[in-house]
């Protein structure tokens, strides 16, 4: 009996320790305030089970017992039962039963020690959980409330994304529109300039345009910002290729690029000059850094061509230009007085030549054609249009240089030479690609031989084995000859 | 200069109309055109967006589809890998809005 109580006692001291544990955590500020042991119950039925302890086990504990018994119950103050009831109703009850076992060994030293002070480990999980209880009876709402507003954020906030990217590709629609049309009235504006009646290229071409009959259309479009004319029907070329790549108007993101990276609207002028046209000559003129930049690109600048330096004798092109060719001479005959006087000299170069790109002949051009002309030239605007006249003008000028000179005896001696290296070096080259070409083919057809013979079957083999042993037999045996008798 | 132009007298006529040869458009072979970045741009983001979910990736896999689009030369050989661009981000933005609720965020 004895053990039976003591044992009973045990259970007890175990439960009030806990529930003093609880509270504590619960209701430190209330466990000031209210100091009663009513709504105080022991657990006579369960055992002390943190997970199943009920609210209704410790809603009525019995005063007696709890006052007689344990020494802790002056330190049990425990709040009011309303209170007990609602904090046990919080949301989250295992919280303070999770906490409750990691916190019985300590705070029983410290209730041995401090026997009514406060515990400071406890202080700040029973701080925010008087909030939490305060919190107890507006709990359902609240967290919806809160939880709405940041819902509406959130929903709010990933809008933006939809907004600005349906903002973009709206203006990127208009722009298309706009900078189609803007492109088209540039091309069409050139072309009225100087590709209808008594303009430049009307009067030195027979044939204008990119079709097949008399009233072909001018222009061909081959992408939003890419325009080509073509003329054809004069001396000492075959036909006049002139292509136009604008910026790109239409498209949004490029035109957003080239405000950070300039760009310029470029015509391109190729010439395709007869075979008996032009002589050799290799020929360039652009800005200096340009220049520089061509010699070393080029396949024909760089191996028949080199840097001129001005002559002191005579007047020469603009200080910005550099001159690209193979002789002094020649360079000289190609930079004639007029030119000077209207495009390239000092004076007219700061008027006119500031939509010149660069100029490039060349009877050795890498391509299809070899013997060609090539213009490049920045277009003005829409509205200044006219400005270009005298660098349009230089075209047709040039075709007729080039196609009457001739070179003299030297010079044609230099470039002979050099051409002859070239052509020589060429047609090694060929020979080469040729030998290649026949080589691979010849190992393909052994790999196929090689490939048809492993797949015949094991007996063929042999048969065919046995069929050149004979064979060598056969050779090997001295040759007897037999004839008849008779 | 520009004397050589101007009349249209016999004299200085530099026109021959007998000589006059039609236009012949080059034809561009596939290998030599142009690399189409922002349509395989579009193709990137397009994956991206669809794999990790993943919504202003598939937007701006649209807008590059709509520059690949307007940068469009000839119809017949750019219309495939377009094509394929764009079916890349339609999926993209039709998994992130109609499929299931990417985890952790909200779609």
């Amino acid at each position: 009996m004895n053990s039976r109580s003591g044992s009973k006692l045990n259970f007890l001291l175990l439960s009030f320790f806990l529930f003093f544990l609880v509270t504590t955590h619960l209701s430190f500020v209330h466990v000031l305030a209210d100091s009663h042991f009513e709504g105080f119950d022991a657990e006579e039925e369960d055992g002390v089970e943190e997970e199943t302890l009920d609210p209704n086990l410790l809603r009525s504990p019995p005063v007696t017992q709890s006052q007689s018994s344990i020494p802790l119950d002056p330190k049990s103050e425990i709040s009011s039962d309303p209170d007990f009831k609602e904090d046990l109703n919080l949301d989250t009850p295992s919280k303070p039963e999770s906490d409750v076992p990691k916190q019985t060994a300590t705070s029983f030293e410290y209730w041995d020690e401090d026997e009514f002070e406060g515990l400071p480990v406890e202080y700040p999980p029973v701080e925010e959980v008087p909030k939490v209880a305060e919190n107890a009876t507006p709990n359902d709402p609240d967290p919806e409330t809160a939880k709405k507003p940041e819902k509406i954020a959130a929903s709010k906030k990933s809008f933006t994304v939809e907004i600005v990217c349906g903002s973009f590709l709206i203006a990127f629609i208009i722009n298309y529109f706009t900078g189609k049309r803007e492109n088209e009235n540039l091309a069409l504006s050139w072309a009225a300039q100087f590709a209808t009646k008594d303009s430049i290229f009307e009067k030195n071409f027979s044939f204008l345009g990119v079709g097949d009959a008399d009233d072909s259309p001018l222009l061909l479009k081959e992408g939003q910002n890419v325009f080509k004319f073509y003329a054809s029907g004069r001396r000492y070329c075959q036909g006049l290729l002139a292509t136009m790549e604008l910026k790109s108007r239409h498209d949004l993101i490029s035109r957003l690029f080239n405000l950070v990276v300039p760009c310029r609207d470029e015509i391109s002028f190729e010439v395709y000059m007869n075979d008996d046209a032009m002589d050799q000559v290799i020929f360039a003129l652009a800005k200096k850094k340009l220049a520089k930049g061509m010699q070393k690109e080029m396949n024909d600048l760089q191996r028949f061509a080199s840097l001129i330096t001005p002559p002191s004798v005579r007047k020469w092109v603009a200080e910005e230009l550099s001159v690209i060719s193979e002789s002094k001479e020649v360079a000289g005959d190609l930079i004639t007085e007029a030119v000077l006087e209207q495009v390239f000299g000092e004076k007219a170069f700061e008027k006119y030549g500031k939509d010149f790109i660069s100029m490039h002949f060349s009877d050795q051009h890498p391509g299809t054609h070899k013997k060609m002309l090539l213009f490049k030239f920045a277009l003005p605007d829409v509205n200044h249009m006219a400005d270009m006249t005298r660098l349009v003008a230089l075209v047709p000028y040039y075709i007729d240089l080039v196609g009457r000179y001739k070179l003299s005896s030297q010079a044609r001696s230099k470039t002979d030479a050099a051409r002859l290296k070239a052509a020589q070096e060429a047609y090694k080259e060929l020979q080469s690609a040729r030998q290649e070409a026949l080589q691979k083919k010849k190992a393909e057809r052994k790999k196929m031989l090689d490939e048809s013979e492993a797949k015949l079957s094991a007996e063929a083999i042999r048969k065919k084995e046995s069929k050149e042993r004979a064979r060598q037999l056969k050779k090997a045996m001295p040759k007897v000859k037999m004839t008849r008798a008779n | 200069m520009s004397h050589n132009g101007g009349n249209s007298t016999s004299a200085n006529d530099p026109r021959q109309p007998s000589a006059a040869k039609p236009f012949v458009s080059q034809p561009v072979s596939p290998q030599d055109l142009p690399v189409d970045y922002s349509g395989f741009i579009a193709v990137v983001f397009g994956v991206a967006g669809v794999l990790f979910r993943y919504k202003l990736s598939s937007w701006l896999a649209i807008i590059f589809c709509a520059q690949s689009l307007a940068n469009m030369r000839n119809l017949e050989n750019d219309l495939k890998q377009i094509s394929m661009a764009m079916m890349f981000a339609i999926m993209g933005l039709v998994t992130n809005y109609l499929g299931p609720a990417r985890p952790g965020k909200q779609s």
